[in-house]
């Protein structure tokens, strides 16, 4: 696989597939990251989620987050998957894979990562409850 | 001028639906397309500090001008990744 990979899907994703198809020889550690579809949001049940995004920037700003993180810290290679549409309790929502030769970075890249994915990318939730639903507004978008 | 504008996520709701094209006057700013859209939806203009916008793909400032054929998005704050800790 490339060093950077980064894909928005619309199918449950395969973080096992996605983990063995980056580990390579000179890896001594691999991180998975997984968000799941908790099942409570605000004290209210959830019964789904479902996730849109602005494809084309989404995209380019997971690159540039993958390429950033390349460069602050001595990873070997990093995988972002975001999936959109429908998503049930326990689903994952991102993966995020980063291998290395040492733990201390792959780890450190990998919360980097999330911390900037959730901040930074054109990608919207919708949460589903009961009695309605509501877009979650998290962060602002900046330039 | 015609641009095409795409709305996502609150916005979207608000405005009733995921995009359109605009027609323009010469010389107008992403900051007066912007308001031609919160005079029509008061919703929208509640949101004004919070919407970012984009033009062809970039964010953008509110005075950068519109050329024909632009993609301009609204994009409200963002809520990707996983559920809030």
């Amino acid at each position: 696989m490339p060093p950077e990979t980064v894909e928005i899907v619309r199918a449950p994703i395969d973080v096992a597939g996605l983990a063995a198809g980056l580990r390579r020889g000179e890896d001594g550690a691999v991180v998975v990251f997984e968000g799941i579809v908790r099942s409570h949001s605000g004290g209210r049940p959830t019964l789904y989620l479902e996730y849109e995004a602005y494809e084309a920037m989404a995209l380019e700003q997971m690159r540039a987050i993958a390429r950033e993180a390349r460069a602050l810290w001595p990873i070997d290679q990093i995988a972002i998957v975001h999936r959109l549409g429908r998503l049930e309790i326990g689903e994952t929502s991102i993966a995020i894979v980063v291998t290395a030769a040492h733990r201390a970075p792959a780890f450190d890249a990998c919360r980097h990562a999330i911390d900037r994915v959730k901040k930074g990318v054109a990608i919207w939730k919708r949460e589903y409850f009961a009695d309605g639903a509501v877009w979650v507004e998290g962060e602002i978008l900046e330039r | 001028m015609r641009v095409r504008v795409l709305f996502f996520g609150r916005v979207k709701e608000i405005v009733g639906k995921a995009e359109e094209t605009a027609d323009v006057e010469d010389g107008a700013d992403l900051g007066s397309l912007f308001h031609s859209y919160a005079r029509r939806f008061p919703q929208l203009a509640a949101m004004e500090r919070s919407t970012v916008l984009a033009r062809n793909q970039k964010l953008a400032g509110r005075s950068e001008f519109l050329t024909d054929g632009d993609e301009v998005a609204f994009l409200p704050p963002v809520s990707g990744g996983m559920n809030r800790c």
